[in-house]
């Protein structure tokens, strides 16, 4: 088991810089999750700590050894891809074994070592089966079982459940889940899904155009998000964005018929007058408070144990409200939405949070 | 079954969508197939022949011509193949390669050779290969060798020019085909073998090879079936000598029946000797290449 550091790592293609200098202390044990929308550079950062891609600039050590230069299958790495790249001539055994073959292990050992990882996923009345026979779930326990035989320090999963049908995903997502608690490794994990992210992570990294824009539990990134992407990017359904302007202790919300509601309390208020953007997550509405938005609704969804209505005013910009007694709430109606004003999130011009 | 009008008139426009191809290899396939079985059993010269039942059989095993054309064909096939099919392999893991500079180039100079003309490149090969050719006066300026080798009049080398040209013209063929099967596997699969320290020689034996195993078998029955018809280079590099030694079943067939005094019974008969080992060979291809866990 080791921990990870990165400094400064960079990395360009030419002229294009895709990786824009990233610092990150991952520590022994640790699950890591590099999230962001897609082309944010999480895949080729991944690659960069497997050495499939290389580091133009900085340093990157896996326990305390610099790996900027060291091949691939001495940094003590598994990695489990998305296309699951299995060796599609080979059985499950072979697939878990092959590897360990040119390792100089003998054969009883790999032997042990294979049915180990098959008795741990559950894959063994599969062993004499190719690839293809396999349904996509288990393609890829396949593909983590020939990751665990190795025993790395560090484990890599790139996008490793974008091709599963969403039950799949939930499935596997606990599985990932429970074999972390198992093996106890360095777990570093890349996903466009924030679900993915936020119920797995110890720690997320939160990417995007090369850059970390927070790193932090899920419930930090949650409560307390650095920069209106960040807000933007985690929770679901996503965060509302109000244009304001602060107004005396008030913000006015010109797109909402100039209502005004409370500026919570904030340790360096912002300037009179400041155009702000403002941040109600749709959970807000749920628990109620003094703040208050007259909407009409457009537009309920049902999803059983919640309901999501979406509602604008005057020609505004559509909100997202989450209810708990949203099984009464009807298009065309109009409601006084209700929330704290302590939740509201403020940002800046630029996007960084105001606090 | 179609007992109904509309199945039946579905039936009839079928046939009739079918029928103009159908005449057209009824004529010139099937009808010829048939008819040079039939010759196969035929003895004579020119048009006075008569049924001679397994004469023409009981002759291919007395002709030493013939079993020398054999003898011939299967050298090229058992030599030239292999080299052939290793060869392109290994172009095609090259090209591959990503970081290999001026792909594009080699590419296109390796494909080139088998978009040229039979006979043009023949001639060509038979002019470079003479006495006074390029590759005697290039091998002596260069002290390669003490004197010029009579390569169209030695019996070996005169097998090894023949095995030369077809390799020159041949290889590129089976290494586009390489080059498209390897260019259809996932890179990951190999990215999951580098992680995991299996080496770069490993990659290619285990990983590579087995997941070409279709193509290759592909190609090796169409390099077989090829190496088999061999006729324009021997005929006109070589024409078949010297004494015989690069004579090939295809210009022995030609031979018998346009340069002899035509023979057309006992040519049919060598054709379908072609015809049998192509059989042969390519079944025992597909049983060495199946997969015996399966």
């Amino acid at each position: 088991m080791s921990g990870l550091k990165l400094r400064g790592v960079r990395k360009s293609y030419g002229a294009v810089e895709v990786i824009k200098g990233v610092d990150l202390d991952i520590a022994p044990g640790e699950f890591v999750v590099f999230v962001g929308p897609s082309g944010c550079g999480k895949s080729t950062l991944l690659r960069m700590i497997a050495g499939l891609e290389e580091i133009t600039a900085g340093d990157l050590f896996i326990g305390d050894t610099r790996m900027n230069e060291v091949d691939p299958s001495r940094r003590g790495i598994a990695m489990v891809f998305q296309s699951y790249a299995l060796y599609p001539h080979m059985t499950v055994r072979e697939n878990m074994g092959f590897a360990l073959r040119f390792a100089k292990k003998p054969k009883d050992e790999i032997a042990r070592l294979v049915d180990e990882a098959a008795r741990i996923l559950e894959l063994e009345p599969l062993l004499d089966r190719r690839p293809k026979d396999l349904s996509g779930g288990q393609r890829q326990r396949v593909a983590i079982g020939r990751a665990i035989v190795r025993h790395p320090d560090v484990f890599l999963f790139d996008e490793p459940l974008s091709n599963l049908d969403a039950e799949l995903r939930v499935h596997m997502r606990i599985e990932v889940a429970r074999l972390h608690k198992e093996l106890a490794t360095t777990i570093i994990y890349v996903t466009h899904d924030q679900v993915e992210a936020m119920t797995l992570a110890d720690k997320i990294v939160v990417m995007r155009a090369g850059v970390v824009e927070q790193t932090g539990s899920p419930l930090a990134l949650y409560d307390d998000p650095d920069n209106l992407f960040v807000a933007g990017f985690i929770g679901s359904p996503k965060m509302n964005f109000l244009a304001g302007i602060v107004t005396g202790d008030t913000v006015r919300l010109p797109e909402f018929g100039d209502q005004i509601i409370p500026l919570g309390r904030l340790a360096k208020p912002p300037a009179q007058g400041a155009d702000v953007t403002v941040g109600i997550r749709p959970e807000s509405f749920k628990r109620g408070g003094e703040a208050v938005l007259d909407l009409t609704i457009e537009i309920v969804e049902h999803l059983g144990n919640e309901s999501f209505a979406y509602a604008r005013q005057a020609g505004g910009q559509l909100l997202t409200l989450a209810s708990d007694d949203g099984r009464a709430l009807q298009p065309g109606q109009r409601i006084a939405a209700r929330f704290d004003a302590g939740q509201v999130m403020l940002f800046d011009k630029a996007g960084k949070r105001m606090r | 079954m179609a007992k109904s009008r509309i199945g039946r008139a579905e039936q009839l426009n079928g046939w009739l969508f079918i029928a103009p191809a159908l005449v057209l290899l009824g004529i010139f396939m099937i009808y010829p197939i048939l008819w040079s079985l039939w010759m196969s059993f035929q003895t004579g010269r020119g048009m006075n022949y008569s049924f001679g039942g397994f004469a023409n059989i009981i002759r291919l095993t007395e002709d030493p011509v013939f079993i020398r054309a054999l003898t011939n064909t299967g050298i090229f096939l058992v030599v030239q193949v292999p080299i052939m099919i290793v060869l392109a392999l290994l172009f095609a893991a090259a090209l591959n390669n990503p970081n290999l500079r001026f792909r594009g180039f080699f590419r296109t100079a390796i494909f080139l050779p088998c978009v040229t003309s039979l006979v043009a490149y023949s001639i060509l090969f038979k002019s470079m290969f003479a006495s006074d050719g390029v590759i005697n006066d290039l091998a002596m300026v260069l002290r390669l060798m003490d004197a010029p080798i009579s390569w169209l009049g030695d019996p070996f080398w005169a097998r090894v020019v023949i095995i030369l040209a077809i390799t020159w013209r041949w290889t590129g063929y089976n290494m586009i085909f390489y080059l498209a099967a390897m260019q259809n596997i996932d890179k990951s699969i190999y990215e999951a073998a580098r992680i995991d320290g299996v080496p770069a020689w490993a990659r290619f034996v285990y990983i590579t090879l087995p997941m070409l195993k279709p193509v290759i078998l592909f190609t090796t029955v169409i390099s077989t079936i090829g190496t088999l018809q061999l006729f324009d280079e021997v005929n006109n590099i070589t024409l078949g000598g010297p004494s015989d030694s690069t004579l090939t079943l295809s210009l022995y067939i030609y031979n018998l029946t346009f340069k002899f005094m035509p023979s057309f019974g006992y040519a049919a008969t060598v054709s379908y000797v072609i015809v049998l080992l192509v059989a042969v060979l390519s079944y025992l291809q597909f049983l060495v290449a199946r997969d015996r866990k399966a």
